[in-house]
This record gives C-alpha cells, structure tokens and sequence, in this order.
C-alpha cells in the first residue's frame, strides 16, 4: 500500500466534474483508492463518496492505493489532482 | 343568436384573472405559451418489512429499475450533440451515481435485510442526501437536490410510472423540479420553457437549460400549485418574472419586449456566441460595467462575459444613504444569480466629498486627492465591513470578484485582506456560506498603484486599469475644468506607459489586467490595448457588439507591433496620427 498527499488547486474544489473524472480513472485499477481528509476516508470509486469529501480548493488530501497495479494508479490520480482536473 | 350568446359566457368563465409570480432567473430570453404542469410525486410507503423469500423478487426489481433508468439516461445522453460538453458531462455524473457499485451494494444490503426496493432506496438515498444537506457549502446541497430527484424517478419507474415528454410541445413545463434528463427530453419534445419551484442557478438542470438557450425562471414558490394547466403564460428569464394569464395590457409589453431582443438578436447574428478571439487566436475576455439593474439584461443579451465594474457606490448616490448590508446583498445577489456562470466584479463604495455629503468632510480643498475611496472605506471600517459581509454572502455560487478602489500603499491591501478575514470568521460562526477564494483585486487609477503593480501583484488576484481616473491623476488635470480640460488625455504617452507597465506585471504573475475606463471601449484604442496586454475589456454593455467585432478583426502579433512603436513616441499629437485618428 502507498500514499501521498495531494492539494486541490482548481477553483471550483472537487465539484461534479472533477468527482467525475477522479471516479473515472480509479474505477481503470484494480488497486482500492481511497481519499482520506482529516478523519474521514472514502472509496474513491464511488462517486457519492468523492461528492459528500466536499474538497475545496486548497485543501489537502491523502490519496491511499493499495493493490497489484498501485504504482501506475497513484501516478495518475496525483497527475489530476496536480493539472487542477484540467479546470481553469 | 342563442349560439353567439352561449361563446359569450364560455369566454367569460375562462377568463382568468392575470397574476405576477417572481423567482430567479436561472436561463435568460422571452417566451410565451400555454402551461403544461407536471404532478409532483408523493412517496409514502408501507413500514412493513417483506418476508424472506420475497428477497430475492425485490432484488430483481431494484436491478431492473436501474437498469430502465440507466437506459433513459443513456437515451438522453445520446440525443446530446458533440459539441454540448457541458450538458453531456452533467447527464454522465448522474449516470455515475446510478452505477455506483458502492453505493448500490448498500441499497441491496437493506433489502436482504428485508426492506421493499422501494424503502432500500429511500433510505439509502436519504441518508446520503441528508449527509450532504449538513454541508457548509451549498454546492454540494444543490447536489442532495440531484440525488432527491433520482431518488424520485427510481421510485416512479419501480412504479412504472413514466413521464409523457410529448406533453411538452410548444409547452411551458411547471414542475416542481426537473432532473438534466427531464430538460433534455423535454427540449427533445419542443419546450418552450421551464418553471420550477425549488433548484438552484448552479443546478445541473439550470446549467443545460442555460446550454440550450430555453428560458427558465426557479424557485417560484407553489407553481405547480398555483398555475393550471392550459393557463396562458409569459415568462421572462431575463428578470425572473412569470405573468400567468395576462392582461391585454401585459402582452402588448411582452410583444414590445419580444421585438426588441428579437432586433437585438438580429442585429447580432451570429456574433453574440462566438468569442472575442483575435484573428492570430488570442482570446479577450469582454465584459459588461453595470450602473444600474437594467444593465445587465443588456449586457446577458449581447453576450457580456461577465461584470468587469459594478459601481456600488450608485446605491449610496440613488437614495442618499448608505445602505444596509441586506440592500447590498439583495442587489448584488440579483445581478450575479442573473449572470450565472459569469462572474461579477464589484468595486467596493467608491464615494468623496465631491459625491457624498453625509459623515464626510465639510471643506475639502482638494476632494480628489482627499478622504475618498479606500480611505474613506478603512476610515469607516464598519461601513467597509458590512459591504464585504455582503459580497461574501453573495459569493457562495464562486461568481463573484471584490475590486478595491484608488489604491496608492500596499498597506491598504493588507488592512483590507485582515478586515475579510474578519468578516469571513463571523460568517463561518454563523453558518453562512461564502467563497472561501473570493478573488480579490485592486483599481489602477493613480500612477502609485501601476508602478507598484509589479510588487504588488503576488498578493492580488487580478488588476483593472480605471483609465479614466489614472488619466486625471497622471496628468494632474480635471477633465470638467475648461481652462485644462483639452490637457486631459487617455493616449497620453505617460498614460500608456503605465498601463505597459501595470500588464507586464499582470502578465508576469500571470493574473487577468482589464481596462474598464472610457479607453477600453474607444474604437481607436482597441488593438492598442491588444498590443499592451490588456486580457480582459469592460465597457457599457450597449458597446460590447462593436467592441467584439473589432477584436475579432484585430491581430495580436501586428497589435504588438503597434504598442511598441507607439510606446516610442513621445508626443501626443504623433500617438493619435499613429492610430490615424485626430479627435475624440
């Protein structure tokens, strides 16, 4: 298993579209993601749990992946996090 | 004769008295129609829990349930055009949330613990919607909204209950609220426009009624209640008003009002949406200066993208006074909820003696280079307060910028940002929601502040160049006053160069400058400002039009080019036969 944090610099925080795009790419592994934010962690395959993180910009979260592919994965998910999901 | 008689009275019983509903304009234009008026439906359901052995049937319907509206939603999703990113993306999330593993793996469980698919459901649904209802921020509420509503489509085809779409041809919809689905099919079917009772202007179904350009008015209150089927209907998504069964009076207004935009329309052709992009591909943002709430229907239909100047301090001068932090906020709240998803700059009270006499100084010698501005604003810090408490409150949907006035010391910036702070606490205690990033940014009107940009511009958010006010100041001359007033010069050199060197730092920091003087809107001036680095033009909305055609004529290499050979000259008489005009 491997984490890392990873900060949201889009504006709009982690909102539908960005919840979207997350779900989507870690639903590609078979590693289990999870976001971790102060004491609360979510599968960041389910697109409820990534909406109810309510991640505004500026907060930091703790990206958890666990599984055969976790290398690949956690490279991906944090290049998101990083690129602001595309998003302004 | 007895038939004539009979048409009299059937006339007289039909003819219903005219009654004015307002809500919030979530989608702009003008339609009319008769109103189609959707049921809400009512979910009451049996406490009982089903035997065991029924377990596995409730599963089945459950699967096929979702499976049915899955397929609707996909249904939807493929009448969506390439080009309507936005619409498909929205439609999508919802799809996700109905292919959550994780959550429906939770929905089976409480039906092998012996709950109906219908009450699984419900609570499952409910326990999340309550969960995002709790949150401070009112993005993620509008989401519980979305959640409520496929919670209630799930049901309704449990039920087998469908909607008619067809219903909605030529057809105002009153619903009590519509899913994204709904509004693409609706607009499938021929809508004319959408009236729902609750939904917010950030709402999935707002945003795809604002990407097909089919007017909406929401949050009006018991519509579905109020308005019948068949009524006669005018809405206006302009100003949120919806005339049910008007008067011969009220349609003549409308169809006065409808002929007007459907000139302006006209007269736009195809210009309104296309972007303001030079030829060589540089994109300028163009937006509105609004004085007063009429403005902004005009700057919504020429396409305004965005308010680059609200003049708040008109508030003070229309009814003499200061207003209270609710006049502000209900102003400023009906002129970002009208521009959704644009945003809207508000410069903070930019009043002096000259234009305000209550709690000023009686005899200034000098009011323009008196108490006036940011220093009448953090002389009056409680004025000052409840004007940031106001925008912050209206900043909650993030379409909201806070423009500081005749900044000349970085120490204004710090006091303001620490009195934010402030304001930001005690929202917070009070559960108010704000935009915790509200983008903060500063006026260039003295020749202080644009040779201060570049150590400045770290700590702000944006810049806008008063051109205006940095002409009067940078050249020491009162544009009103005869004896001086052919001195007053925006193409001055000096002029110019401070606004080089105001964008170089923008540029360098990589924040938006915009120009929202007199100059910005000036057909001369255009490409030069181009050329400068200006990104972003605010003018009175009536001028967007032209100003966006000269854009789109303009090169940004060649306009460069032009700045630079200009920023050379140094008379003025030399600046204005370069861009080959004489006079104003």
């Amino acid at each position: 298993m491997i984490e890392r944090e990873v900060k949201i610099v889009n504006r709009a925080g982690l909102h539908t579209r960005p919840a979207a795009a997350l779900v989507k790419i870690a639903s590609k592994f078979n590693s289990e993601v999870t976001l971790i934010k102060g004491d609360f962690a979510i599968n960041a395959k389910s697109i409820i749990g990534v909406m109810t993180l309510a991640a505004e910009k500026g907060s930091r979260l703790i990206v958890q992946v666990d599984g055969d592919d976790e290398n690949t994965a956690i490279d991906e998910i944090c290049k998101l996090f990083d690129s602001g999901f595309g998003e302004d | 004769m007895i038939n004539n008689v009979k048409k009299i009275e059937f006339n007289n019983k039909t003819k219903a008295t005219q009654s004015i509903l307002r809500g919030i304009p979530s989608s702009p234009g003008l339609v009319h129609g008769k109103a189609v008026v959707l049921e809400p439906e009512s979910i009451i359901l049996p406490d009982e829990k089903i035997e065991t052995k029924n377990i596995h049937e409730e599963l089945d319907r459950l699967e096929t349930a979702i499976r049915d509206l899955i397929q609707e939603f996909v249904h939807a999703l493929s009448k969506v055009k390439d080009d309507a990113k936005n619409v498909a993306s929205v439609l999508e999330s919802d799809l996700m949330i109905l292919t959550d593993e994780t959550f429906l793996k939770k929905i089976r469980n409480k039906i092998e613990e012996c709950f109906s698919a219908e009450n699984a459901i419900v609570q499952e649904f409910d326990h999340q919607i309550h969960f995002l209802l709790k949150s401070n921020d009112h993005i993620l509420r509008e989401r519980a909204n979305e959640l409520d509503h496929i919670k209630e489509r799930l049901i309704s085809v449990l039920r087998n209950r469908c909607i008619f779409y067809g219903s909605g041809k030529n057809s105002i919809v009153i619903a009590q609220s519509l899913t994204p689905t709904d509004i693409v099919n609706f607009k499938e079917a021929g809508a004319l426009g959408f009236i729902t009772e609750v939904g917010g202007i950030t709402s999935h179904s707002s945003i795809l009624a604002r990407s097909y350009e089919i007017p909406e008015v929401i949050g009006i209150k018991e519509a579905t209640s109020i308005i019948k089927d068949n009524d006669k209907i005018i809405l206006d998504g302009y100003t949120g008003s919806i005339t049910v069964n008007p008067t011969k009076k009220s349609v003549s207004a409308y169809v006065a009002k409808k002929q007007k935009e459907q000139e302006h329309k006209k007269q736009l052709g195809e210009l309104a949406k296309l972007k303001a992009v030079t030829t060589d591909g540089k994109q300028i943002r163009l937006m509105a200066n609004i004085n007063v709430s009429e403005d902004i229907e005009t700057a919504l239909i020429y396409g305004a993208e965005g308010v680059g100047l609200v003049r708040s301090e008109q508030l003070i001068i229309s009814k003499n006074s200061i207003p209270s932090e609710e006049e502000q906020f209900n102003w400023f709240k009906s002129l970002a909820d009208s521009i959704f998803p644009e945003f809207v700059t508000i410069r903070a009270f930019d009043i002096g003696s000259d234009k305000y006499s209550e709690g000023m100084p009686k005899h200034e010698q000098n009011p323009a280079l008196g108490f006036r501005g940011i220093r009448f604003l953090l002389h009056r810090v409680d004025i000052f307060k409840e004007q940031i408490r106001a925008i912050l409150r209206v900043s909650k949907n993030k379409n909201i910028r806070l423009m500081l006035p005749l900044i000349t010391c970085y120490n204004e910036i710090e006091k303001t940002k620490k009195i934010i702070e402030e304001c930001k606490k005690e929202l917070s205690k009070e559960n108010i929601p704000f935009d915790n990033n509200l983008p903060l940014g500063i006026m260039i009107e003295t020749p202080a502040a644009a040779i201060l940009s570049e150590k400045i511009a770290p700590f702000i958010d944006f810049f806008s160049i008063g051109t205006n006010d940095l002409t009067q100041y940078t050249l020491a001359v009162d544009r009103t006053n005869e004896y001086v007033s052919s001195i007053y010069d925006s193409f001055h050199p000096t002029v110019l160069s401070l606004i080089k060197l105001t964008s170089d730092a923008a540029n360098k920091h990589n924040i938006p400058v915009s120009v929202c003087g007199e100059l910005a809107g000036h057909a001369a001036a255009t490409s030069l400002l181009i050329g400068l680095g200006i990104t972003e033009l605010s003018v009175s909305p009536s001028m967007l039009l032209e100003l966006k055609k000269r854009v789109r004529e303009t090169s940004y290499q060649d306009s460069k080019k032009l700045a630079d050979e200009i920023l050379k000259i140094a008379n003025c008489e030399d600046v204005r036969q370069k861009l080959s005009f004489t006079n104003e």
